[in-house]
């Protein structure tokens, strides 16, 4: 059952997008990718499942909808913190 | 909380409450994280509304712990999903769904942005992250635990719920880590049953909510603040009546969800949770009590120069100190 294999793909994909999320970056752009990396990997596997038991994709396109809100939001908050610090540093938080 | 300018924040405010709807009552798992997400989606435009550093700190470090969580949780859904696991509560899904959950509260061991953030939002988004945020969460914890990863938890937040709060001199943070202690027991009374965590989850928020009207209208963020200023008899007995209260000293109304809690522990032989119970309390009431105890006796501060009127808002104030102090008596009243 070498099909099966696929599963390990996700989860590779899923633990190395929480890896690069955890770790200490300088920019916060780098964050953001991580989590629609992780996005990502959710994406394929929801797809493989979908396929494998022959659903239609209207669930995965829902979850493309909320997971690219999610997203923007991400970025939105990047612009307003470009607007009051002036870059994405992660040194520049200082208050809390 | 509704009296603001601004209609944006209402709009957001309904979202919110709706979204937690959604998601309790949702007939699968990936409806729950839909209403999670739309949880998300509507509090960062209430929180971030002000246009200064902290709030923009604030709520990037809402953003990025709230979305980790939820995307963990939905790929935890997925796995459960596709490994066909529905009940079977005792597996590593469980504890990682749960650990997703956990996130999301705040609750220990994943409770570091906890603290950060509280001390960065104003007091009424305060009541609304360690009141309504929790809803969700602990519902969905409910549907799907596993108790002895969960019990394991729940001894955690409670000694770092009152540990945290020992070396604390700013009130939102002190009250974080009081919210903290008090997800333990309201994790601890879901195991129970729901009716009863909904009973303690209502009476907790009461009390938040007196405390956080109090802070609010006195304008108070730190605990220097609280006796530079020449405060009438009345609220600062209503202040202790509600740090002790929220504490869990008998003849207040915060007693008794814990008597109840307690009750269920003893009869059923958990006496070391107990005992963690009971210990973790006796600090929390500790630090409760070196902030107001030094304003009632015999020499007491009194500035002379910083007067506090609170001549329209006693009605409320005096409300709320009735309402702790009488409720255990009138609550016999009326479940007979």
């Amino acid at each position: 059952m070498l099909i099966y294999d696929i599963w390990f793909l996700f989860i590779y994909m899923f633990f190395v997008g929480n890896l690069i999320f955890v770790s200490k970056n300088k920019h916060l752009l780098v964050v953001l990718l991580s989590l629609e990396f992780i996005v990502l990997s959710i994406f394929f596997f929801f797809l493989v499942l979908l396929m494998f038991i022959d659903y239609d994709m209207y669930m995965l396109m829902v979850f493309l909808v909320f997971s690219v809100c999610e997203g923007s939001l991400g970025l939105s908050i990047l612009v307003s913190m470009i607007r009051s610090h002036g870059n994405d540093y992660f040194q520049s938080f200082s208050m809390l | 909380m509704l009296t603001n300018n601004n209609s944006n924040k209402m709009f957001f405010l309904f979202i919110l409450f709706f979204s937690t709807l959604i998601s309790i009552s949702s007939n699968s798992w990936f409806g729950c994280w839909i209403g999670l997400e739309i949880n998300l989606l509507s509090f960062i435009p209430l929180i971030s509304n002000s246009k200064n550093l902290l709030s923009v700190e604030t709520s990037l470090k809402y953003f990025l712990t709230q979305s980790l969580a939820s995307i963990n949780f939905l790929f935890m859904i997925l796995i459960k999903f596709s490994l066909l696991k529905n009940f079977d509560m005792n597996n590593i899904i469980s504890i990682m769904m749960n650990s997703s959950l956990l996130m999301k509260m705040g609750s220990a061991p994943f409770h570091f942005w906890f603290p950060n953030i509280v001390e960065g939002l104003s007091w009424m988004n305060n009541f609304m992250l360690m009141t309504w945020q929790k809803i969700s969460p602990m519902i969905l914890l409910s549907y799907y635990f596993n108790k002895n990863f969960l019990i394991f938890m729940i001894i955690m937040n409670l000694i770092i719920g009152s540990l945290g709060g020992l070396n604390q001199t700013s009130l939102r943070k002190l009250l974080a880590f009081s919210s903290i202690n008090n997800l333990g027991w309201m994790i601890f009374s879901i195991m129970i049953s729901e009716n009863l965590w909904l009973f303690y989850f209502l009476i907790y928020s009461m009390m938040i909510f007196m405390m956080i009207s109090l802070f609010f209208l006195m304008n108070m963020y730190f605990m220097n603040q609280l006796f530079i200023n020449n405060m009438n008899f009345f609220i600062k007995l209503n202040l202790l009546i509600n740090f002790l209260s929220l504490g869990g000293l008998p003849p207040f109304m915060g007693f008794m969800p814990k008597w109840i809690i307690i009750n269920f522990l003893l009869i059923n032989k958990f006496y070391f949770l107990t005992f963690i119970f009971m210990m973790t309390s006796l600090i929390i009431i500790y630090y409760y009590i070196r902030i107001i105890y030094s304003s009632f006796m015999f020499n007491y501060f009194k500035m002379k120069w910083v007067n506090l009127l609170m001549k329209n808002n006693m009605s409320l104030i005096n409300l709320s100190s009735f309402i702790s102090i009488s409720s255990m008596i009138l609550s016999t009243f009326i479940f007979m």
